[in-house]
């Protein structure tokens, strides 16, 4: 009788132990795939960025169903914005209701991630915003709800002011697309380079609308009022137009130019050897910087796929497909509460080296490079050179900023 | 302010070689208004499709001065193929069709365009260069104006005079000018109406591909160029008078002289400019600055 409980005791024991071991240990399944909606503009000149943000995820999107997460696949619907606000809220709208999506991802545009931003707090949808670069998104307007996984104006007007006032220079011109990002960037230029150097000297500015397609009066105006340096601030099919008309002005020549995304990959291919040179820039994303087996893989795979180098949206766009995964592999469920929850201050390791979503702000941080612009014999067009890497922690607003900026 | 004569000088060339192409684009705009009564919509994405088949011919070249060449050469002469396809194959049957309809068929028909040119060309930002002789720029006034600039500052005048003998000195031009005053009169004296609009149209559009030519070297050439385009030229012939094709020569000297001398005076407000410019011209001379023709 006594032998018969002790091997009762013992075979209950060792099933509550084999229950146990099976409850920790064999990660819970996910009951459905997980649904993420793509709201992104794939019309007009911002396209091109769109487009290679969608490539870098769907590259990355298929490295991680081989494997799968936990037991189910990410899918993914995508729409179109068509950089207006008020399409972009239908389709994030439409994403959430119709199709049930368990988040939304994307957004070139500041004013449509803003927006959306907006909606999805309302909504309790998580959303993660990888190219618009207003710092407004995940400062001030930042919330729960919210996230960014590229690099933003007050990243890179920090790092354009570190840089600038390290040079010589004190009449500096300001010019620029006239929305948003222009603005934002050179506000955010101007206040960290003034901070660091309180001599300089803002002696004019001059905005254009954007897409604008004469420069030439605005540099040859710049050009009369002989400023040290200029500050340009502009983006998508603009920086094609400054760059060529400040190469054709000679105006690159003369005085130096700092525009925020001058060492972007996708800029400078399209200028091929036409670029000017000696142009100050700063990216967040270099194919061929740091020069590790990851990035090297992560640039082999994409050239395979796509036929070409990856610039910094097709960086986002991988990495932010790795976030995803990796933050409902750790939250182990569908819910989008845990899904926020094990996102916030999530580690990943990416081709730039480990990189995290800082779980203050849920703003990444993200290594910025700051280069010049140079011929190299290695390509048909320009790279950046002279590259010199700041942390993310250097570049970025502190956590106290953020809070006091969404006065909390 | 501080502005001196040697800056007023260089904003005056910068803004009149501006004006040259937006009097290329919109001449053609003009034309084809005058004579077919047409308000074009799509005449930007033809515009557009000019710069995007000077690329794909500057590059067939490698890139040389002599694929440069051919290019501003072949792309305006693809565009007038694509209009003559589109007006033997549409406009032709829809001349009789109200102002309104006629309108949203040109704008069906630039989102159409759009589209092609995304299937065909893709996202990416294009780019090509100009010779070596015009890269670069030279001093005038003590400020230096590109040399490409300088060009189109050659181009724009001949062009005018192309379109002056053509138009006075052609009977396809006289048949075309007597078109725009009394098409059916035009008709009624046995001359076949059809093919001299088609005629017109091809023109018409051959000049927006030759303006999409002649600024590639100079911008991105992307998407959404048609956009930009389409807004000023429909400005710039309402200002000129309508269907007047040296209406369009004015009033892209007003929109382009006005734009440059606004960034010297106030930079951060130039965008302001034209457009005041556009607003006092049509509140004193409603009809525009030449006769209009409709």
């Amino acid at each position: 009788m006594k032998r018969t409980s002790i091997i009762i005791g013992i075979v209950v024991i060792v099933v509550i132990v084999a229950a146990l071991v099976y409850y920790f240990a064999i990660p819970p399944k996910l009951e459905r795939n997980i649904k993420v909606g793509v709201i992104d503009c794939y019309t007009g000149p911002a396209a091109m960025f769109s487009n290679e943000a969608l490539e870098g995820f769907k590259l990355a999107l298929d490295e991680i169903n081989k494997e799968g997460v936990l037991g189910a696949q990410i899918e993914f619907s995508k729409r179109d914005t068509k950089f207006k606000v008020d399409i972009g809220l239908s389709m994030a709208k439409e994403l959430v209701m119709r199709e049930n999506v368990d988040l939304l991802v994307g957004g070139i545009s500041s004013a449509v991630a803003l927006a959306a931003s907006d909606y999805c707090k309302g909504e309790k949808v998580p959303l993660i915003i990888w190219i618009a670069k207003s710092e407004r998104i995940t400062g001030e307007k930042g919330h729960r709800y919210v996230f960014s996984s590229g690099e933003n104006t007050a990243m890179f007007g920090k790092a354009g002011g570190v840089a600038l006032a390290r040079k010589p220079f004190t009449k500096y011109w300001i010019a620029g697309d006239d929305y948003e990002y222009g603005h934002a960037i050179a506000n955010a230029a101007w206040r960290n380079l003034k901070e660091r150097k309180p001599e300089v000297e803002k002696i004019g500015e001059s905005w254009w609308k954007v897409g604008e397609p004469d420069l030439v009066p605005y540099i040859t105006a710049i050009e009369a009022a002989e400023p040290d340096a200029v500050i340009f601030c502009t983006g998508g099919g603009s920086m094609v137009n400054v760059m060529k008309t400040t190469k054709a002005t000679g105006l690159s020549d003369k005085v130096q130019v700092w525009i925020p995304t001058a060492t972007d990959t996708a800029i400078l291919r399209a200028l091929g050897a036409g670029a000017p040179e000696g142009m100050m820039g700063t990216s967040d994303y270099l194919f061929f910087h740091p020069d590790t087996p990851a990035n090297r893989e992560f640039v082999k795979a994409f050239q395979e796929a796509y036929g070409r180098h990856p610039s910094f949206c097709g960086f986002h766009g991988y990495i932010t497909a790795h976030f995803i995964a990796e933050a409902f592999r750790k939250a182990g469920s569908l819910d989008k509460e845990k899904f926020i929850d094990a996102l916030e201050g999530l580690k990943i390791e990416s081709p730039v080296g480990e990189i995290e979503m800082r779980a203050c702000d849920h703003q990444v941080v993200l290594p910025i490079f700051m280069g010049v612009t140079k011929q190299v014999p290695e390509y048909d067009f320009f790279i950046s050179t002279d590259i010199e890497t700041l942390t993310g922690d250097e570049v970025m607003p502190t956590c106290e900023e953020i809070m006091k900026a969404r006065g909390k | 302010m501080g502005i001196d004569l040697a800056a007023l000088a260089s904003q005056l060339v910068v803004g009149l070689s501006r004006a040259m192409i937006l009097f290329i684009v919109c001449a053609g705009l003009s034309f084809v208004l005058g004579v077919l009564r047409v308000p074009n919509v799509a005449h930007g994405s033809l515009y557009m499709i000019g710069a995007f088949v000077a690329f794909s011919f500057f590059s067939l070249f490698g890139g040389s001065s002599a694929g440069f060449w051919l290019a501003l050469i072949l792309a305006p002469l693809v565009v007038a193929l694509v209009s003559l396809i589109a007006e033997r194959a549409l406009f032709c049957h829809l001349y009789e069709r109200e102002h309104l309809m006629l309108l949203l068929f040109t704008f069906a028909l630039m989102l159409i365009f759009g589209d092609l040119v995304k299937i065909i060309w893709g996202a990416e930002y294009r780019s090509i260069s100009a010779p070596p002789f015009l890269r670069g720029s030279v001093s005038i006034f003590g400020a230096s104006i590109p040399r490409y600039n300088l060009f189109l500052l050659i181009i724009g005048p001949l062009v005018a005079i192309g379109l002056w003998l053509f138009t006075n000195k052609t009977k396809m031009g006289k048949i075309s000018r007597a078109a725009a005053v009394d098409r059916e009169m035009v008709g009624l004296i046995g001359i076949n109406v059809s093919w001299v609009f088609a005629g017109a149209f091809v023109i018409g559009c051959c000049l927006a591909g030759l303006g999409g030519a002649l600024v590639a070297p100079t911008v991105s050439i992307t998407l959404g160029m048609d956009h930009t385009i389409i807004i000023e030229a429909f400005l710039i012939v309402t200002i000129g008078g309508l269907g007047n094709m040296w209406g369009a020569l004015v009033g892209s000297l007003i929109f382009g002289v006005t734009h440059s001398f606004g960034v010297l005076i106030w930079p951060q407000f130039a965008i302001v400019f034209p457009y005041a410019a556009v607003v006092i011209v049509l509140l004193l001379r409603p009809r525009g600055m030449l006769k209009s023709v409709w």
